[in-house]
């Protein structure tokens, strides 16, 4: 197996982009990537394309032959991967294997979803097909729903409190304000969505125990990256080079209900071990994570189950600032799924964007973590049943 | 009231309860199961209330739970109650098949709890 390097990153701000289709935004965070890696004369052998949703919401199939036609990267291999929500560090994963094994030398993988062109509730009913289509989908339960189950659980078990998620909240809403990429660029306070008399109507409860700001906005958006083995990046790129140093992928049952722990993610779990063992350290050496918090709930049981924190300790240590820039182990310094959004195909490969910027310490004051050489990531498919996990690294 | 059209799948090797079906063990890969219906009633697990409802529902919103049968079968159901205020979880529940949302105009049935005080 070759090592596979990083040698070009890209992505478009998310948020609300009606002027843009789908395959726009693919093309457009695609080419941000191909001018990053600065590829001269080298054509692309294959691209990867991650998309949940555009057969359902655009009514548009075969994306990855749409966005190589526009890209005129033909005749390059092109392969959609749809794994739900995970579909982005799977289509990393799968252009990582392709470059690793020696079959590909340039692959470029792009993520994107646009889900702001259908209605709140169609966006919602969209989501939710990934759900047991006999025994949950038609109770009418949600994403948010299946996450205010596995909250209350995690209270009744461990003492979490609401008062942890809202600093989850808060440091992610905050960080993102100083990200150009972020579709939430608003801060908030403990007083205005949790203390204040106000913040009953500010912060309703959407899925009890959680509320609105405990969960993610729905958003467009596409994030690229362009994968090569190490030893040509050294020749390529101006850019110092980041590796896959190590990935992981786990399933478990397609209900929660079949778990026999439903607060045990093990998934989430495996993933991480095995990315570990691959790269040859522990969650001790880890510089900076992106976790999948589609949910404030999400950040605190991840930030567990990959080994940061004892389990029932995530909680807390986010409220005591453990997981702020500048803490022990800063989690989505980008701002997360939380304020960067979350179009679900886009956000596994935006998570390796934001940590490339890291490792390569690119990012302006207030949000690159200084030296950082090892960064992780966790893209959260399902409810925790197909969990990918990357492990980057700063080449030296 | 029509029964509960609910099959849960007890493995012969094990005995692990499945529900939904699978085509092998999820502990034992053992291909042999016994059918199994819900009997009597259920012990409530995890719930919700949601307000945010998916394309399909005009309700104002819903209580989902996940409720378990005195032989093992684990499956999920909406909740008939006007809010959590009276809702704990461990809480036993009487469960009934009936219309739980509408599709093509016509009712789609699946389990409902009543709570038990
Ligand atoms: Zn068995």
């Amino acid at each position: 197996m070759r090592d596979v390097a990083i040698i070009g990153v890209g992505m478009i701000p998310f948020g609300r982009r009606d002027q843009d289709s789908l395959v726009d935004m693919l093309a457009y965070a695609s080419l941000k990537a191909l001018d990053d890696a600065q590829l001269g004369d080298k054509a692309v052998d294959a691209v990867y394309v991650a998309n949940m949703g555009g057969g359902i919401l655009q009514h548009q199939t075969a994306i990855a032959s749409a966005l190589v036609d526009r890209l005129s990267l033909l005749p390059a291999a092109a392969d959609t991967v749809e794994n739900g929500p995970a579909s982005g560090a799977s289509a990393v994963k799968n252009g990582v294997l392709a470059v690793a094994s020696g079959y590909y030398d340039v692959v470029l993988v792009a993520g994107g979803e646009k889900m702001r062109e259908v209605s709140g509730w169609r966006a919602t009913d969209f989501v939710a097909t990934l759900t047991h289509p006999e025994v949950e989908y038609p109770y009418g339960i949600t994403l948010p729903g299946m996450a205010g189950m596995f909250t209350r659980l995690y209270m009744e078990k461990y003492g979490l409190t609401r008062e942890m998620l809202t600093a989850v909240a808060i440091k992610n809403q905050t960080v993102g304000t100083l990200n150009p990429y972020a579709h939430v660029t608003m801060a908030i306070t403990k007083e205005g969505i949790l203390e204040s008399p106000h913040s009953v109507v500010n912060n309703p409860i959407i899925a009890d125990p959680l509320h609105l700001y405990d969960a993610c906005p729905i958003s467009d958006g596409a994030a690229a990256v362009l994968l090569c083995p190490l030893e040509m990046a050294k020749k390529l790129t101006k850019h110092t080079p980041v590796v896959i140093a190590g990935f992981g992928q786990a399933t478990d049952t397609h209900t929660l209900q079949e778990r026999e722990d439903p607060t045990d993610l093990k998934a989430v779990t495996l993933a991480a071990q095995q990315a570990f063992t691959m790269a040859g350290i522990g969650p001790e050496d880890i510089d900076v994570a992106e976790l999948h918090d589609a949910f404030t709930i999400l950040e605190v049981a991840e930030s567990e189950h990959v080994g940061f924190f004892k389990k029932g300790e995530g909680g807390k240590a986010a409220l005591a600032g453990r997981t702020k820039l500048g803490g022990e182990i800063p989690i989505n310094v980008s701002g997360g799924l939380k304020a960067r959004g979350h179009p679900v195909g886009a956000t596994g490969v935006a998570q390796v964007v934001d940590i490339t910027w890291q490792l390569r310490h690119e990012l302006p004051e207030g949000r690159q973590v200084l030296g950082a050489t090892y960064g992780l990531t966790v893209n959260f498919g399902g409810f925790g049943n197909n969990v990918l996990s990357l492990i980057l690294k700063r080449s030296a | 009231m029509s029964e509960i059209k609910i099959t849960g799948y007890k493995c012969k090797a094990c005995g692990r309860v499945h529900y939904p079906k699978h085509e092998q063990c999820l502990t034992c890969k053992g291909r042999d199961f016994e059918p199994l219906t819900p009997d009597g009633n259920a012990r409530l697990l995890a719930y919700t209330q949601i307000f945010n409802l998916p394309w399909g529902f005009d309700e104002r919103f819903l209580i989902i739970g996940v409720g378990e049968f005195e032989n093992g079968i684990k499956a999920m159901g909406q909740i008939k109650a006007d809010s959590l205020d009276k809702i704990k979880t461990g809480m036993e529940l009487k469960p009934s098949w009936e219309p739980v949302r509408h599709q093509y105009g016509e009712p789609v049935y699946g389990l409902k709890f009543k709570p038990l005080e």
